[in-house]
């Protein structure tokens, strides 16, 4: 098929054969809710579509369906995502695994509709799984290894596969996508570890005094860690079953014999590859670290490519006022007595296209660092009016 | 959609193909962009394009006020809706140009002037790229799909009609463009948090009554005429028009031109059909 990113997304839970929908339609994710109801009112699925007044309803119904015993599927973007904030609490720390692709659009203000990852950054503390996709087969299929690892005995946990609005959400190129019962093979039922049941009736979510919360969050700390490995195997079966292999928490491009790597995230990544290629053929030896997962981060990872290189950028589309960008921060830490410069830097702030110039820049002034042996500026803001980069 | 339509039909000839959007204003009428690459290989770059083969240009008031060469390579090529021969067109510089009345066409075949579908089939034609044939079942994919078959129909005919239609040449050079200024602050320029009152610029004047200046009324492809013998004095279509450039003088319905992007929801709701939507002629 050649379809958009919304499409996509719509199409990883129709052959998930998930069996409840609880959504709210915001800009540029709507066409996720509209295409699934679409298959809801041509009979493609027997799955429940709850229309709801909110996205805090939104969640607030995948909790419930989810805790029934149901595999759950939301979407939302934006200004959606933060009014379901606190309910993104309560699905992680109840151990469902709703799955939510997110679009990433700026939060306002200025209102805007296009990308920038102020939406889903914010939400890393939730206990949600979080992964950035570079293309619509991979939303496709990171909804369908979602389920998989979030459903997984040892993680239930909800995972948020997430894309950059517009330059994936609206955007068409071809996708394989399997059929429903080849991802019925990959992809057993959900089995609930707890289910509301009236014939068995419990409790979940109720109070709690501080005798019993701090193991309770120590679970989420130990099933979040578990998933390192659980994404790994979910990703080589994956491979192994329909020949694409995302290379899990992390994909490294040209990095052995690089001098200096780059971080990426998303979009970015693809056209940091053309980059890295035209460098290639210039003879400077850069590389690119693809970071998919933020949630679980990949620690030793980065850290194990940190060993083999002089320096490392890392860009950001979203920044943490008074601190840095988020994946810069994470980055230092996970390198943390490691001796060489990290730089960090800023663009495509509210959709501003991120072209290959300036990707080319953040190679340029990583090179220059690794050879100063320091950053003349850690955090580097790129293309905007009147900062020196 | 046919910026979509195009790169399926480029896969369905065994090409990997990526299209987009680029929405300004989310609101009919107003200037948007779509972007296609076509190739052999995986696409993986992800930006807008800046230097394209071809530019298509759907609506022919933009070449008044828009430089559509900027960036087309040397030996790329124009597409345009619009009744004149090539050589009647003047840009900024001579290069291929080939034109078709897509309007015309889409009003014949479909009964309203949306001209997407039509221009595929000149572009399928000017370009030589993708065939004609692969435009049809693309375009009967993605429209028939959804609207039916019939719609789908009428859209790869309209498509057919546009790709015979189509005339070839070379459009005239020499056009000057008075560059269309932008107002583009420097973070110390910038007013904090982007929260601005009347503010002059050197792109005119922003924010609070912008619009008085900012004439929208060129958006228009169909024009209201109201019969004011028949007019009753209603106020229906003052009520109706999302536009607010309807008023009352003597109790009778007058439209504001400077604004009215013809949509024609006033000629609709009129109970006595005293208003008539006319192709505007320029």
């Amino acid at each position: 098929m050649v379809v958009t990113g919304d499409y996509s997304a719509a199409y990883g839970a129709l052959i998930c054969d998930v069996d409840v929908v609880a959504a709210y339609p915001i800009t540029p994710q709507t066409f996720i809710v509209e295409d699934f109801s679409e298959f809801v009112a041509d009979g493609l699925t027997d799955a429940e579509f709850v229309k709801v007044e909110s996205e805090h309803s939104a969640m607030s119904a995948c909790i419930a369906a989810q805790a029934a015993g149901a595999r759950t599927f939301t979407a939302t973007a934006s200004q959606g995502l933060a009014l379901m904030h606190e309910m993104l609490f309560v699905a992680a720390a109840l151990h469902l695994p709703i799955v939510m692709p997110v679009v990433n659009r700026t939060l306002a203000a200025p209102i805007g509709i296009w990308c920038e990852y102020n939406d889903t950054m914010p939400e890393r503390d939730t206990g949600w799984l979080q992964v950035y996709c570079e293309t619509n087969q991979e939303v496709l299929d990171m909804v369908i290894q979602s389920y998989k690892i979030g459903e997984h005995r040892d993680v239930m946990l909800p995972v948020m596969p997430s894309m950059d609005a517009f330059i994936l959400s609206h955007t068409v190129e071809p996708v394989h996508a399997p059929s429903t019962d080849e991802v019925a093979d990959f992809l057993p039922r959900y089995q609930p570890q707890a289910i509301l049941d009236t014939s068995n009736p419990m409790t979940i979510g109720s109070f709690a005094p501080p005798e019993y919360i701090q193991e309770i969050r120590y679970q989420s700390e130990v099933t979040m860690q578990k998933a390192r490995e659980v994404i790994q195997q979910v990703n080589d079966d994956f491979a192994q079953t329909f020949g694409r292999d995302y290379h899990g928490l992390i994909e490294e491009y040209r990095t052995d014999d690089a001098d200096v790597v780059l971080i990426t995230m998303g979009t970015v990544t693809g056209t940091a590859r053309e980059v890295v290629d035209d460098m290639r053929r210039e003879g400077k030896k850069v590389g690119l670290v693809k970071l998919r997962f933020f949630r679980p981060f990949p620690l030793q990872e980065l850290r194990r490519v940190a060993e083999n290189v002089e320096a490392m950028g890392v860009y950001d589309r979203a920044m943490s006022f008074g601190s840095g960008g988020p994946a810069f921060i994470e980055t230092r830490h996970a390198l943390y007595g490691l001796d060489i410069p990290v730089v960090n830097f800023l663009a495509g702030l509210g959709g501003r296209d991120v072209v290959k110039e300036d990707v080319r820049l953040m190679f340029e002034k990583t090179l220059k660092a690794a050879k100063e042996g320091r950053a003349e500026n850690e955090t580097v803001w790129i293309g905007t009016r009147g900062v020196k980069p | 959609m046919a910026a979509q339509t195009y790169a399926l039909a480029a896969v369905m000839e065994d090409n990997y193909a990526v299209s987009f959007p680029f929405f300004g204003a989310e609101r009919r009428g107003a200037p948007v962009m779509a972007f296609t690459r076509v190739d052999k290989d995986v696409i993986r770059i992800k930006t807008q394009i800046y230097e394209p083969d071809y530019v298509v240009v759907l609506d022919e008031t933009l070449l008044e006020t828009v430089d559509v060469l900027k960036g087309l390579k040397e030996d790329g090529m124009v597409v345009i809706n619009t009744a004149r021969r090539p050589d009647e067109v003047q840009l900024s510089r001579e290069v291929n140009c080939a034109t078709v009345d897509a309007t015309s066409i889409s009003l014949e075949l479909l009964g309203r002037p949306i001209t997407n579908t039509s221009m595929l089939g000149a572009l399928a034609r000017a370009t030589g790229e993708v065939s004609m044939e692969s435009i049809e079942r693309a375009i009967m994919e993605k429209f028939g799909g959804k609207l039916g078959t019939e719609a789908g129909e009428k859209n790869a005919r309209a498509a057919r009609k546009a790709y015979q239609d189509l005339q070839v040449g070379m459009c005239r050079g020499g056009k000057d463009f008075v560059p269309r200024k932008e107002w583009l602050p420097t973070v110390q320029e910038m007013p904090l948090g982007g929260s601005i009152g009347a503010l002059e610029t050197e792109a005119g004047l922003v924010g609070i009554g912008s619009f008085v200046r900012n004439k929208t009324g060129d958006w228009r492809t169909f024009i209201p005429h109201v019969d004011h013998d028949k007019c009753i004095g209603c106020r229906m279509c003052w009520f109706y028009c999302p536009e607010g450039c309807i008023t009352m003088e003597d109790q009778k319905a007058v439209i504001d031109f400077d604004y009215c992007k013809g949509c024609g929801i006033c000629a609709q709701e009129c109970p006595v059909d005293a208003i008539s939507m006319e192709r505007e002629r320029r």
